[in-house]
C-alpha cells in the first residue's frame, strides 16, 4: 500500500469521525438558515473527497525515504510524551533536567552533556520566565524550587 | 499626502524605545533563527506566540516583534546556504545554486554583502509598495461584506491548492483539516458545543498557541532528526573579501530590480511566499541572461546575477506578504497567518477595516518594516562571521531549548497537562502528514480563517434566508469567483506552467 492510500484511508475514517459527531449538532432554537452544523459538515466531506481521491489516484510511492518509523523517532516522541505528562507532577526544574538528558542523547549528545544542557537550560529558564516574566511554572514535589 | 502623514505617525510608533528595541532584538533572533538549519521564521513566530503575552506586550509591539524576527530569518538563511551548501529556511535554497560555487572559489565574503545589499534592496522596494498599494486597496476592500470575504476565502483557498504544490489535493486536505479543528469548541452563534467530547480543555476551542507550536515547532524537531547527518563538524569555508566593490554592485543592479519586483507580485499573492519567488526570480534571471549575454553566463557555477536576483525576490516577497494580510485579513504565508491568528487572540478583527480602526497597529508595523531592513543591513554586513559562528551550536542543545521554550509557552496559556499532551500529540501527527506530502502552512490558514470564513457563510445565507446564490450576487465576488476558478484551472490546461511548477517548487515556507 502507498503512502497516498494510507494517507487517503486516514482522512476518510477522520471525515467518519467528524460526521458521527458532527451530525447531531444542533441548536434548540434557530435563528439563522444555516446552524451549526452544516460547517463542520462541510469541512468533513471536502476531507472525505480528498481521501477518496488520494486512495483512487495515489501519486507514486515516495522511495527515497525508508517506509517505516525508525527507533530514534519513537524515543524523541515517547521523551516528549513524557516530559508533557510529567511537566506538571515533578515540576518545572526537576522534568527538564531529567527528560533533557535522553533528548539530547538521541541527538548525538553524550550523558554528561544531555545532563548539563538540560540542568543550565532548567535552571536558566526557571529564572528568565518564573522570576522575571512572571510565567507561573509548576513547582516541584517538594513544594518549592525542587 | 494622507498616506505620508499617517507614516510619519507610524515612523512616531515604530521609534519609541520599546518597539526600537524589540525591532532590533527581532533581526538578530531573525537572522539567528534563519542561520539554523531546522529553525525557520514559522517555527521561530510559533514559539513566540505565547511568549508575547507573558511579556505583556501591546499589539502593535508584538506585531513588530514577530515581524523582525520574520524578515530577519530570511536574511539569515543566507548565511548557512553560501558558507556551507545548506539553506536555512526553504526559501534559501536556490541561495545555495550560486552562493556556495561562489564561496568555494574564495569569494564568500563577496557573496554574503552583496546578498546582504540585495536583501535590503528588495526590502526597500517591497516597503515603499506596501505604502503605495496597501491603502488604495485597504479602501476598496472596505465595500467588502460578507459576501465578497466568502468569495475572498475561496480564492485565497483556490491560490494556496493552485499554485502552491504540485499535489493540490493535499493542500487542500491540510485546508480542510484547519477549517475542522476552528470549528472545535463553542459556537458563537448557537452556543452548541462542537467537538469538545465533554472536556472542559476544549469548551472555548483549541488553544491557538498549542496547535501552532505543536504544528511547527514539536513536529520540525522530529523532521530534525530523521535528515540529522552524523559525523564532525561542518567544514566553512574562508570569507576572504568581506565586501563587494562597485564594479560588482553595477554588475548585478538589474538582476536585483527584476528580482525585487518578482518578489513583490508573488509576495502579494495568498499562498506564494519567499520560497516560490526566489524560484521564479531565479528562472528568469537565467533567462534573461541566457538571451543577453550567453559568454558571461556563468549560472550554476557561481553567477553574482543569480545571487542577486534571488534574494531580493525573497526578501521582496516576505515583505510584501504584508500587504494581503493588513488589507484583506487574509494572510499569504504560514508565517503571517500565524500573526493574524495573534492579532484575533487580542481581539482585533483582521481586515480591511484594520487601517481605519487600528492605524497605530497598520502604520507602526510599516514603518517599523523599514526600521528592521536598515537594522539588518546595518548587522548582518558587519557580524555576519559572529552569524556563522551559529552554525556550530550542536543539535544537542538546540532542541532541548526548543522543547523547554516551546512547552513553556503553551504552558503559560492555560497551565493544563491536556495542552502540553496535546501540543506533542498535535507534533508527532503533523510530523507523519508532513512525511506523506501534506503541506503545513495551508492548515494554519484554514485554521485561522475558518472561524471568518463560518461567520461570514452564516452571515451572508442569513440574509438570503438560506438561498445560496447570494454568494455571486456582487460583481466583486463574482470577479472572485472566476479568478478563483482560474487559478485552479490554468495548471490543469497549461502544461507548461505545470512543468514550471514542478521544477520550481520544493517546499513552501
Amino acid at each position: 500500500m502507498t503512502q497516498d492510500r494510507f494517507l487517503g484511508l486516514a482522512a476518510i475514517a477522520l471525515a467518519a469521525v467528524m460526521v458521527i459527531f458532527g451530525y447531531g449538532l444542533q441548536a434548540p432554537f434557530a435563528y439563522e438558515p444555516v446552524g451549526p452544523r452544516a460547517f463542520p459538515l462541510m469541512a468533513a466531506a471536502a476531507i472525505a473527497v480528498c481521501g477518496i481521491i488520494l486512495v483512487l489516484k495515489p501519486g507514486e510511492a515516495n522511495t527515497e525515504e525508508g517506509s517505516g518509523i525508525s527507533r530514534p523517532i519513537l524515543i524523541l516522541s515517547g521523551c516528549l510524551l513524557a516530559y508533557a505528562l510529567l511537566f506538571q507532577p515533578l515540576g518545572f526544574v526537576l522534568s527538564t533536567t531529567v527528560l533533557m538528558v535522553p533528548i539530547a542523547m538521541v541527538f548525538g549528545a553524550s550523558w554528561w552533556q544531555g545532563l548539563i544542557t538540560g540542568a543550565a537550560l532548567a535552571i536558566s529558564s526557571y529564572l528568565l520566565f518564573d522570576k522575571l516574566l512572571d510565567v507561573i511554572l509548576p513547582v516541584g514535589p517538594f513544594g518549592g524550587f525542587i | 499626502m494622507e498616506t505620508l502623514s499617517y507614516l510619519a505617525h507610524g515612523f512616531g510608533i515604530a521609534l519609541a524605545p520599546t518597539n526600537l528595541l524589540l525591532a532590533a532584538i527581532g533581526a538578530i533572533v531573525g537572522t539567528m533563527v534563519g542561520v539554523l538549519p531546522g529553525l525557520g521564521p514559522i517555527n521561530a513566530v510559533a514559539m513566540l506566540v505565547p511568549v508575547v503575552f507573558a511579556l505583556g506586550l501591546t499589539p502593535e509591539s508584538s506585531l513588530i516583534l514577530m515581524a523582525a524576527i520574520y524578515i530577519g530569518s530570511e536574511y539569515g538563511g543566507r548565511i548557512s546556504a553560501i558558507l556551507l551548501n545548506v539553506p536555512g529556511e526553504a526559501s534559501a535554497v536556490m541561495t545555495a545554486i550560486e552562493g556556495y560555487p561562489l564561496a568555494r572559489q574564495g569569494k564568500a565574503g563577496i557573496a554574503l554583502s552583496l546578498s546582504a545589499w540585495t536583501s535590503f534592496v528588495g526590502s526597500a522596494i517591497a516597503t515603499l509598495g506596501i505604502v503605495i498599494a496597501a491603502p488604495l486597496l485597504a479602501r476598496w476592500a472596505l465595500a467588502f461584506g460578507p459576501i465578497e470575504y466568502v468569495a475572498l476565502m475561496v480564492f485565497a483557498f483556490a491560490c494556496l491548492t493552485g499554485l502552491l504544490t504540485d499535489q493540490p489535493v493535499k493542500a487542500l486536505l491540510a485546508i480542510m483539516l484547519g477549517l475542522g479543528i476552528s470549528t472545535i469548541g463553542i459556537d458563537a452563534n448557537s452556543g452548541v458545543y462542537r467537538y469538545t467530547f465533554d472536556s472542559p480543555n476544549l469548551v472555548d476551542g483549541v488553544q491557538f498557541a498549542t496547535v501552532v507550536i505543536g504544528l511547527f515547532a514539536i513536529s520540525e524537531l522530529l523532521i530534525m532528526l530523521e535528515s540529522m547527518k552524523g559525523g564532525a563538524a561542518p567544514r566553512i569555508e574562508q570569507l576572504g573579501r568581506p565586501l563587494f566593490n562597485r564594479a560588482e554592485m553595477k554588475f548585478t543592479n538589474a538582476a536585483t530590480m527584476r528580482g525585487s519586483l518578482i518578489g513583490f507580485f508573488v509576495g502579494i499573492l495568498p499562498g506564494a511566499g519567499g520560497t516560490v519567488a526566489s524560484a521564479l526570480a531565479y528562472t528568469t534571471e537565467k533567462r534573461v541572461v541566457e538571451r543577453t549575454d550567453p559568454e558571461g553566463s556563468r549560472f550554476g557555477q557561481g553567477d553574482m546575477r543569480g545571487l542577486a536576483s534571488v534574494e531580493a525576490a525573497n526578501n521582496s516577497a516576505s515583505n510584501s506578504n504584508f500587504i494581503p494580510m493588513l488589507t484583506l485579513g487574509i494572510p499569504s504565508s504560514g508565517t503571517t497567518a500565524i500573526m493574524l491568528g495573534v492579532l484575533t487572540l487580542y481581539n482585533i478583527t483582521p481586515g480591511p477595516a484594520l487601517f481605519r480602526s487600528q492605524p497605530d497597529l497598520v502604520w507602526g508595523l510599516i514603518a517599523s518594516l523599514f526600521i528592521g531592513n536598515v537594522i539588518l543591513l546595518a548587522i548582518n554586513i558587519p557580524l555576519v562571521g559572529l552569524f556563522a559562528r551559529m552554525l556550530s551550536v550542536p543539535a544537542w542543545v538546540l532542541v532541548p531549548f526548543i522543547v523547554v521554550v516551546s512547552t513553556i509557552g503553551v504552558y503559560s496559556g492555560k497551565s493544563t497537562t491536556f495542552d502540553l499532551v496535546l501540543m506533542v500529540a498535535l507534533g508527532v501527527g503533523a510530523y507523519f502528514l508532513r512525511r506523506f506530502g501534506v503541506p503545513m502552512a495551508p492548515l494554519i490558514l484554514g485554521l485561522v480563517l475558518g472561524k471568518i470564513l463560518e461567520q461570514s457563510l452564516r452571515r451572508a445565507l442569513s440574509l438570503s434566508a438560506g438561498d445560496v446564490a447570494i454568494l455571486w450576487s456582487s460583481p466583486i465576488a463574482i470577479v472572485l469567483w472566476v479568478m478563483a476558478a482560474l487559478v485552479l484551472l490554468v495548471p490543469l490546461l497549461m502544461p507548461r506552467f505545470r512543468r514550471w511548477r514542478e521544477e520550481a517548487i520544493t517546499e513552501p515556507d
